[in-house]
Parts: structure tokens; sequence; C-alpha cells
């Protein structure tokens, strides 16, 4: 190679603050991780608040929490497993692993990624200082009105709803913006739209639901807010508003919200399963429109979760075909990752493979109970049920958490350099299977029996105690399993980071570059020329035969165009600064502070427009 | 055959493009789309509420006044052509012809704040007398709030224009600038036709 790369320029140029300058930092891999670890900070306490709801269910008439300490149990429970962990945890995986899947030196806007992050950790910090105060949210994660309503929920539990949910957002909508565009624009050249792995395609995916999903849901619990704190009247009958108004607002963003959850896991599952199984996935197009598919048909299913409500017929039966019709391209991707394994020679049954298959019998499970509460009468039938709470749990983690585990185990090498240990991978992964079953399978059961969800207790005799009792045994075995996960992250740590770049034999360019990657990750950026370059094509030498090299004196990389990744340009990314960090204070002083006062908002908003500015004031032009 | 792979100096290609090839004019796009979702999510709330409502507007509330938000309604369209004329200069190097439309620009601006000031001031009803006057009020102070941002972000941009920061090969930020500007005006448009037209209408 003719070209040198300039070791000691690009450590300097690229170099993450320590100590309290850590608050700086914008790299996209240092965002992303804390964005994980904060998430799985969050399922663990959202993971302890389930485990004493059910201690509270296991027999009957016990006291452990009082009802009203019950409904802001389910209600945090809730709002923290879809808000505060699922969606941020596949956030963080994508800010950390779509850069170094696309041969990119960062993402497009590092410092929206960092004003993200500080934005979801302000938002959750308040949400469980709420609980620490008794005065969490108690309406259920969905909050429904008129319950919600200033009339039935006067006190200041659901301004810490409306707060927060709505401040919140704000970090999963830049976050998928950023996504998109570093997707479409930051590619390594050569990785045209159809060589790109499908771990980006699905992030590309649930980027561009919640950037349609999100807002009517920030709108919904703004006019929420300003029902209760500015007198207006939007979901109250008596002055010609419409509770339903909150229900269409908020399941337009509900149900994709659970596919912006699944994408994500789908993509890992179709990234860990060939890599696994020794050869490429099978129908890479067909999984990858399956993807596109679901995305778009589950914009159409809202209404399946208000065939109680007095929605029209005609309406309910369009409905119920069209969440019926979703089953279609779920099932072509468990086909190609069926057949995937099933046409391999050479199966590696290491810790990754067995949570992922592990999520398919999980998923196509959850997918049955699905079809049935999509049939309307069946619906009537066991809405508000034991029955709904076993069913979102396989979907959600059935095909959320196991998947999530998957990629865990298999990135893991990758975000830190070590490896985690094999057995107790494998222990981990049989407690939590087993335990989950016990658990939720037997919760069908429960609610075919009638035993209603969000009740804080009930009496003897309904049958319901002894199925109670093994779905709190399986739910404590689940957890023991999650613990050992934690047990083997943590005494990776014990060990020196010695994985190679490439511990698995994986395909795709986040294995190119070493583990932990360096924080530029690549000196030089590969020229891709199929779907799998470290898989290379026979006659092929090595990942690539043509390299790019950016400047290694500024923080830089290499802009392609959207479709066929022909280079561009040299794209300048930014770099560290404190006001992410500001901005994301002040944002919070609007949002947060609109519970105490309503002067907050102005103030806030006056101090964002200056923290714009000098977050956004070229350093040509100086002070 | 094991070739040494060739390595292409970067230094070949332009460094940071303003067009639509730029990766912030994407992300504006970005920020539009998000916008534009949440702004239609306010209007379909409307015609939700009037779908339910009884009369509309509720409660004995005349129809809206037409005159001054028509006049309203032009200054705001003829805004955007001063933004465009700007951005065209700057494309070719011509400052003054930037800051020229960006100051004509937000004197437009002023003058449709200073009217939906005077327009909502005279109002009968606020956003506490039922839920018609709700949903106008706050859409309409959503879109006033957009105004009053993009005066604030306007001026930042004109102040670096006007001391040379933007050039014929860097002005990405104007052209993101005018973007957003015409988002905002294309959008008062449903928003025009909703409040002000179809209750008469429809
Ligand atoms: C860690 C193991 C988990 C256990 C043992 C568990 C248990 C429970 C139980 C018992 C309830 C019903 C409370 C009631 O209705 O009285 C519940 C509700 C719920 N869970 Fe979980 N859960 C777990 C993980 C998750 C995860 C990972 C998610 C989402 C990604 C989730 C989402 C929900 C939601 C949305 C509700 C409904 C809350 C409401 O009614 O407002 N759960 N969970
Ligand atoms: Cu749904």
């Amino acid at each position: 190679m003719k070209e040198t790369v300039n070791y000691q320029e690009l450590m300097r140029v690229w170099r993450n603050p320590t100590g309290l300058a850590s608050l700086t930092l914008v790299n996209h891999k240092a965002v992303g991780l804390r964005y994980i670890v904060t998430a799985f900070v969050f399922f663990g306490f959202g993971g302890l608040l389930a485990l004493t709801m059910l201690l509270q269910l296991s027999r009957p008439g016990l006291s452990i929490l009082s009802p009203y300490t019950y409904n802001q149990f389910f209600t945090m429970h809730g709002t923290t497993q879809m808000f505060l962990f699922a969606v941020p945890v596949m956030e963080g995986l994508g800010i950390y692993l779509v850069p170094l899947m696309i041969g990119a030196r960062d993402a497009a806007f590092p410092r929206l990624n960092a004003f993200g992050y500080w934005v979801y950790l302000i938002a959750g910090v308040t949400l469980y200082a709420s609980l620490l105060l008794g005065r969490a949210p108690d309406a259920g994660w969905f909050n429904y009105v008129p319950l919600s309503g200033p009339e039935y929920s006067p006190n200041v539990n659901i301004d810490f709803y409306t707060a927060a949910i709505s401040f919140l957002e704000i970090a999963a909508l830049v976050a998928a913006v950023e996504l998109i565009v570093t997707i479409f624009k930051l590619r390594a050249p050569g990785m045209s739209i159809n060589r790109m792995p499908l771990f980006v395609w699905a992030i590309l995916v649930m980027s561009f639901m919640i950037v349609f999903a999100f807002p009517p849901l920030v709108l919904g619990s703004i006019m929420l807010q300003l029902d209760r704190m500015v007198g207006t009247h939007f979901f109250n009958v008596a002055a010609g508003g419409n509770p339903l108004l909150w229900q269409h607002l908020f399941w337009w963003f509900g149900h994709p919200e659970v596919y912006i959850i699944a994408i994500p896991a789908f993509g890992m599952i179709s990234m860990v399963i060939p890599v696994f199984a020794r050869r490429h996935i099978i129908g890479y197009l067909p999984v990858a429109l399956s993807l596109l598919t679901i995305g778009l048909v589950s914009f159409g299913l809202w209404v399946h979760h208000m065939f109680t409500t007095s929605v029209s017929f005609l309406g309910m039966s369009l409905f119920a075909a069209a969440s019926m019709a979703i089953a279609i391209p779920s099932g072509v991707q468990v086909f190609a990752w069926v057949g995937t394994i099933y046409e391999s020679r050479r199966l590696l049954w290491r810790t990754p493979l067995l949570f992922s298959s592990g999520f398919v019998v999980l998923f196509v499970l959850g997918g049955i109970t699905g079809v049935m509460v999509a049939s309307v009468p069946f619906d009537w039938q066991v809405q508000d049920s034991h029955f709904v709470t076993a069913h979102f749990h396989y979907v959600l983690i059935g095909g959320a958490v196991f998947p999530l585990f998957a990629g865990l185990y298999y990135w893991y090498p990758k975000l830190t350099g070590r490896l985690l240990d094999e057995r107790l991978g494998r222990l981990s992964f049989w407690l939590m299977f087993v335990g989950f079953n016990v658990a939720f399978f037997t919760m069908h059961y429960t609610g075919f029996m009638g035993m209603p969800r969000r009740v804080s207790t009930y009496m003897f005799g309904r049958g319901w105690d002894t199925p109670m009792l093994i779905t709190a045994v399986g739910a404590f075995v689940l957890a023991a399993g999650i613990a050992v996960t934690l047990v083997a992250a943590i005494s990776a740590h014990t060990r020196p980071a010695d994985a190679p770049a490439d511990p698995w034999g994986g395909g795709t360019l986040e294995w190119a570059t070493a583990s932990p990657p360096p924080p530029y990750n690549f000196e030089m950026i590969p020229a891709v020329n199929h779907r799998t370059p470290l898989w290379p094509a026979t006659g092929q030498v090595g990942p690539a035969d043509t390299y790019y090299h950016p400047r290694d004196d500024q923080r830089e990389t290499i802009g392609t165009s959207i479709l066929d990744a022909e280079p561009q340009q040299r794209v300048l990314l930014a770099g560290n600064s404190v006001w992410p960090v500001l901005l994301a204070l002040a944002v919070a002083i609007t949002f947060i502070g609109s519970i105490v006062t309503l002067v907050a908002v102005p103030i806030g908003a006056f101090l964002s427009f200056i923290a714009i500015a000098g977050w956004n004031w070229p350093r040509e032009v100086g002070a | 055959m094991a070739t040494e792979p060739r390595v292409v100096s970067a230094e070949s290609l332009p460094l940071n493009l303003n067009d639509n090839r730029a990766p912030l004019w994407w992300g504006m796009w970005g920020l539009i789309a998000i916008e534009a979702t949440l702004f239609a999510a306010l209007l379909v709330s409307y015609y939700y509420l009037r779908h339910s409502a009884p009369e509309w507007p509720l409660g004995g509330i005349e129809e809206p006044e037409l005159l001054l938000p028509t006049v309203n309604t032009a200054i705001i369209l003829v805004s955007s052509v001063p933004v465009a004329w700007a951005d065209r200069g700057i494309r070719r190097g011509l400052r003054t012809r930037l800051a020229a439309g960006w100051s004509v620009a937000v004197i437009l601006g002023l003058a449709f704040l200073a009217i939906k000031y005077v327009e909502m001031s005279s109002l009968a009803y606020r956003w506490d007398t039922n839920a018609y006057g709700s949903i106008v009020w706050t859409i309409i102070g959503f879109h006033t709030a957009h105004v009053m941002a993009l005066m604030l972000k306007t001026v930042v941009v004109l102040t670096l224009a006007l001391r040379g920061y933007f050039t014929e090969s860097r002005n990405v930020g104007v052209q993101i600038n005018g973007l957003y500007w015409h988002f905002v005006v294309a959008v008062w448009i449903p928003i025009y036709l909703t409040i002000y037209i179809s209750p008469r209408l429809l």
C-alpha cells in the first residue's frame, strides 16, 4: 500500500475524553454502549417490579402491595419495559453496530446521538423518581382517558407520565433520523442497498416506523397534559371532547411499537443464524422485503386494540383481516431461519444459536395466540384477562428479549473484547426458556379461567391460586436465568480482553476491525463487492481489493450515493461538544419543569434556542 | 494470486457537498417528516372531534372571520420568494443578495406574527371554552411556535451571513434553513383550509 495511515493523528482526533469531560463525548460506540447499559438497568428495574407483582398474586388475599401501589407497579413495569428498555436497547444496538456494519467511522450526526441519550436518561430518571416519591403513573402503560384525565386522576402521578413520555420520545425520534441518514449516506463504497446486512435493513425499517409512529403519541401526551393543566377539553365529553381520540392516537403508535421492537430483533436473528449455520441466509431478498412489508402493514392494525369499543363492524373486519395478514411476512422469515438451519452442514450449537432457536419457538407460539386475539369474537372473550398478558409476553419476551440475548452473546466480544462464558450461557438459556414457559404458558390457562389483568389480588376458590403460584415460580426461574447472564457479563471482565477481531467467523464488516474497535472504527474503508465481505468469494483475497483512505487529521468518513453506494464526498463529522448535554437539560426544563410550573415552558424553550445556536455555531467564526 | 489491494486517497473526493447529497440535507428532511406527521395528527384530531360533535363550531361559536387570516396567508406564502431568491444567490456566491433576501423574509414573518396576534386576541372564545376552542388554539399555537422558532433561527443564520461565513462552496446551512422555512409556510396551507375554510364548506 502506498498510502500510510497516521495512527497518532487518528488517535488524537478521535480520542474520547475521560472524567468529567466524558459528558462531552459523541462517538457512536460510547453513546451506543451507554444506551445499551442504561436500557438493561431499566430492564432489571422493570423485572423487579414484575417479580413483586407476581409474589403478590402468588396466593389469594396477600397484601404485599396495596392496590394503589400495585397500580403504580404494573404501570411502571409496562412503561419501563416498552419505553425505557425495549425501544432504547434496539436503538442503542443500532447506534453501536450500524456504522461498523456499513464501514463508516461514526454516525452521520454524532452530537444528535449524544443529545438523544441524555434526553432518554433524564426521562427515565424522572419516571423512577416519581416511583420513589410514591407518585408514579398508575393508569396503565396506555394511560386511557378519562381515567387519566383531570377529573379521575387529579394528583400529580399522571403528570409524570405525560411529561416524561412526550419528552422521552424526542430521543427516539432523533435517533431514528440519525440512523436513517447514516444508513442512506455513509455506507462503504460498493455496499449497494441490496448488499446491506439484514440487521441494517431492520434498523432502517425500525427508524422509519419511529418517524411516523411516535409524533402522534407525543401529540396525544401533550393534549392530555393541556387538558390536565390549562383546562383544554380534548378528551372531555361534557365540553365536546372525545376520549376515543386518545385511543386512536395511542394505538396508532402502540401497535407499530410492537414491531418497532420486533423488527430489529428479527434482524439480529438473521445475522446470527447464518454465522452459526456456516452458510448464507436462505432468501435474503424475501427476508428484507418481509421486514418492509411488516413495517408498512403494521400501521394498518391499530384498531385491533379497540375491538371492544364502538368501532364500526366493517372497520373491525378490515382490521381483523389485516391483523391476520401480518402472519404472512412473519412466516416468510420463520421459513428462512428454519431453512437456513436445516440446510446447514456444520451447525455450531453455541449460545447465540440456542437463544435464536428458542426465539423461533416462542415467537411462533406468540404468533398463534396473536392470530387468535385478532379475531373479534375471541378478543371480546379474553379482553383484559391474563390470556392477553400471556400473549403479549410471548411476543415481547419471546420475540424481543430472546433475540436480544442471542445478539448480546454474539456481539459481546465485539463490544468489550471478551467472550461470554459458554457454560453460563447455556445455563442461562435453559433457565430462561423453561422459566418463561412455566410462567406464561400457565397464564393462558388462568386467563381462560377468567382471571383479569391489573387486579392486585383475588379471592379463594376461583381456581386461580395454583396456576398463579406456578406462574410466580416460573417467573423466578426466568429471573434466575437472566441473573446468570449478568454474572457471565461481569465475570468476563475479570479476564483479559483478548477476543480476536472475528471470534465466530462472521461475514460482515463489524468483524473486520479489532474487538473492541478503535474509536475511528476503520483506518481505511473497504470497497465492498458482496453481502458478506469477510466470506470472500472464490479467488478473492481479503475483504476488499480497493480501500478508501479518508484523512487522518480530522473526523472524516466517506459519503456515498443512496442506492448504489458510489463514493461522492468526504463527510466531516462533528466532534465532542458540551452542547448536546446542555440542550438536553434545557429541553428537560420545558417538559419536566412543566410538571411543577408552566413558566418553565418558555424558559426552557429560550434556553434550548441558545443551546441550539451554540451547538451549530461554526468554529471558524469565533464566539 | 494474491495481489496487493488498491488504496484510493480520499483527497480525490470533494469535502462536504452542499446539495441534496449532504447528510444534513437528509437530516432536515427527517425533521420535516416528523413535524409533518405531527401536524397531520393535529388536523386529523380536528376532523375527528368535529365528526363526533353535534354542531361545528361547538357551543354557538361563530364561523371564523376570513379577511385577516387570508391576508396573513398571502403574506406568509410570499415570504418563501425572497428565501428562494437568497438561496439561489449564495449558490453563486452573492452574499448581499443572501442578506437582503433573508431580511425581507424575516420582516414578512414578523408581520405574520403581528397579524396573528391581533386576530387571536379578538376571538370570543379561548382554549378552555370547549373542544373546538382547544383544537383551534392548539393548532394555531403549534404553528405560531414554529414561525417564532424560524425567526430566531433565521436571525442566527443572518448574523453568520453578515459576517461573511457563507460562500459559494459553503452554504448547506442556508439551504437547509430555507428548506425548513418552506416547510413551515407549506404546512400553513392545510391549516388555513381546515380552520378557516372547511367549516363553511363541509
Ligand atoms: C422479566 C420478566 C417479566 C415478567 C415476570 C413480567 C410480568 C408481568 C405481569 C405479571 C404483568 C401483569 C400485571 C397485571 O396486569 O396485573 C405484566 C404486564 C406487562 N408487561 Fe411484563 N413481565 C416481564 C417482562 C416484560 C417485558 C420484557 C415487557 C416488554 C418488552 C413487558 C411488558 C409488559 C406490559 C406492556 C404490561 C402491561 C402493563 C399494563 O397493564 O399497563 N413485560 N408483566
Ligand atoms: Cu397491536
